[in-house]
C-alpha cells in the first residue's frame, strides 16, 4: 500500500528545494566577486549555465542513474526512470515516502546543479566555455550520480557500510572539492597573477553571495531531514550555529594573522562552516556545531595558507573550503553524532562507537579517490574533443569578452 | 516521449560542440567598449 501524502513534509521538502536553488545563483555572485573584473561575467555564467543544464539532463537521466534502482553491486543506478518515467506525484516508497516522489526529485535535483557549479571555482579565468560544458555534462554523470547512488541509495555500497553523510559533506563537497583540486592541477596557473593572490574585483558581490549560500543551506541541511519535523529543526539549528561559529573563528585567525579582521575572511569562513556542519547537521547536538564550527575555521583557514604558498592555482579555493572542509565535517561526524538527536542515526566516537570513525574515513578515502581518478581521466577526454584552457591572448583579454563577447561593467 | 526528449538534448548538445569559437582578443575588446558608449550615455 502506497505511504500517505503529508501536507507539511512535502510543503517543507518543496520550499527546501527553492531554498537549495538559490544556492547556485549565490555561488555565482560568490565566486563572481572574487574574480578580476574581466571575468565576471564568464565566472558567474558556469554557475548560471549549469542551472539550466543540469536541470534538464537530470530529468533526462541524473536522477535515474543516482536513486533509481540498482543495477547489482550498489555502484549505480539503473535506467529505469529515464526521462522521469514513473516517477510521480505518489510517494516513491523507498525515498522520503511521505511527500510525492518527485518533490523528492526536486530537492535532489538542486544538490545535483550546485555541485559540479562548486568545481568551477577552481578553473576560473581560464577555462574554454565549450570545454567547460562538455566537462560538467559528463562530470555530473559520470562522478556526481554514482557518488550519490553509493551514499544516499539504500542499496549503495557506502550506505550499506554504514557511512552517515546527512546532506552532502563526501556526495556535494568533498566530491567537488577533489575535482576541483585535479581541474586546477590539470589546466595550470593563471597568466598575470599579482603575487601572492589577485584581488577580488568586488567584495561586497563576493558577502552577498555568501549570505544567499547561507539562507539556501537552510534548505540544503534542514530539508534534508526529509520531513517537518525535529530532526529538520536541528538540521537548522546546527547549520547556523557551525557557520556563525566558523565565520568568527575566520575572523579572529586573519585578524591575528594578517592584523586585520577580514571582510572576505568572514564570507568564506562562513561557506567553511557550512560545509563542514553538512554531512553531520541532523546527527549531531547545536553545542557540538559550535566544536566543528570552531575546528574547521582553524583548518580549513590552514589550508588556503598553504594552498597560497604552493604552486596549485585553485583560483578560488575551492579544495581547501570545499574538499577540505567537506573531509572534516565527515570526520566530525563520525565522532559527534549521537542517537539522542536522530534516532536514525548512528552512534559516533564520544557516543561510545568508535568504528563510526573509522567508516567516515573510509568514505573520505573513497569519494575522494573516484573523483580524482574519474575527473582527471574526463579533463583528459574532454580536452582531446577541445582544448580545455584558452589561449594567452584571450586569457590577457578576459573570458567576458573573449569568450561571451559580453562586459560586465562599461566604467 | 522520453526517447524525443532524449533527442532534443543530443541536438543542443551536438550544436555546443560545433557552435564556433570566435576568440576576440584585445582590439575586438576596444571595439566592443566603443560601440557600448551611446548606449551608457
Amino acid at each position: 500500500m502506497a505511504a500517505e501524502i503529508n501536507a507539511g513534509d512535502t510543503a517543507w521538502i518543496l520550499m527546501s528545494a527553492a531554498l537549495v536553488m538559490l544556492m547556485t545563483p549565490g555561488l555565482a555572485l560568490f565566486y563572481g566577486g572574487l574574480v578580476r573584473r574581466k571575468n565576471v561575467l564568464s565566472t558567474i555564467m558556469h554557475s548560471f549555465f549549469i542551472l539550466g543544464l543540469v536541470s534538464v539532463t537530470w530529468v533526462l537521466w541524473g536522477y535515474s542513474l543516482a536513486f533509481g534502482p540498482d543495477t547489482g553491486l550498489g555502484i549505480i543506478g539503473g535506467l529505469d526512470w529515464v526521462g522521469l518515467a514513473g516517477v510521480t506525484g505518489d510517494p516513491s516508497g523507498t525515498y522520503a515516502t511521505t511527500v510525492p516522489h518527485l518533490a523528492f526529485m526536486a530537492f535532489q535535483m538542486m544538490f545535483a546543479i550546485i555541485t559540479p557549479a562548486l568545481i568551477t571555482g577552481a578553473f576560473a579565468e581560464r577555462k574554454r566555455f565549450k570545454a567547460f560544458v562538455l566537462f560538467a555534462v559528463a562530470w555530473s554523470t559520470f562522478v556526481y550520480a554514482p557518488i550519490a547512488h553509493w551514499v544516499w541509495s539504500p542499496d549503495g555500497w557506502l550506505f550499506g557500510l554504514g557511512v552517515l553523510d546527512f546532506a552532502g559533506g563526501t556526495v556535494v563537497h568533498l566530491s567537488s572539492g577533489v575535482a576541483a583540486l585535479v581541474a586546477a592541477l590539470f589546466i595550470g596557473r593563471r597568466a598575470g597573477l599579482v603575487e601572492p593572490a589577485t584581488e577580488p574585483h568586488d567584495v561586497p558581490m563576493t558577502v552577498l553571495g555568501a549570505g544567499l549560500l547561507w539562507f539556501g543551506w537552510f534548505g540544503f541541511n534542514a530539508g534534508s531531514a526529509l520531513g517537518a519535523n525535529g530532526v529538520a529543526a536541528t538540521a537548522f539549528v546546527t547549520t547556523n550555529t557551525a557557520a556563525g561559529m566558523a565565520a568568527i573563528t575566520w575572523v579572529t585567525i586573519s585578524w591575528i594573522h594578517r592584523g586585520s579582521p577580514s571582510v572576505l575572511g568572514a564570507a568564506v569562513g562562513a561557506v567553511a562552516g557550512l560545509v563542514a556542519i553538512t554531512p553531520a547537521a541532523g546527527y549531531v547536538t547545536p553545542a557540538a556545531a559550535i566544536l566543528i564550527g570552531l575546528g574547521v575555521g582553524v583548518v580549513c583557514y590552514g589550508a588556503a595558507q598553504l594552498r597560497l604558498r604552493s604552486r596549485v592555482d585553485d583560483a578560488l579555493d575551492v579544495f581547501a573550503v570545499h574538499g577540505v572542509g567537506g573531509a572534516f565535517g565527515a570526520l566530525a561526524t563520525g565522532i559527534f553524532a549521537t542517537t539522542a538527536v536522530n534516532a536514525a542515526g548512528l552512534d559516533g566516537l564520544l557516543a561510545g562507537n568508535a568504528g563510526q570513525l573509522a567508516t567516515q574515513a573510509f568514505g573520505v578515502l573513497a569519494v575522494a579517490a573516484y573523483s580524482a581518478v574519474v575527473t582527471g581521466l574526463i579533463l583528459t577526454i574532454v580536452n582531446l574533443v577541445v582544448p580545455i584552457r584558452v589561449p594567452g591572448a584571450e586569457e590577457e583579454t578576459g573570458l567576458d569578452l573573449a569568450q561571451h563577447g559580453e562586459a560586465a561593467y562599461q566604467v | 516521449m522520453e526517447i524525443a526528449a532524449l533527442a532534443s538534448f543530443a541536438v543542443l548538445f551536438c550544436a555546443w560542440l560545433l557552435a564556433p569559437d570566435r576568440p576576440r582578443t584585445a582590439s575586438a575588446a576596444e571595439f566592443i567598449s566603443h560601440e557600448a558608449e551611446p548606449v551608457v550615455a
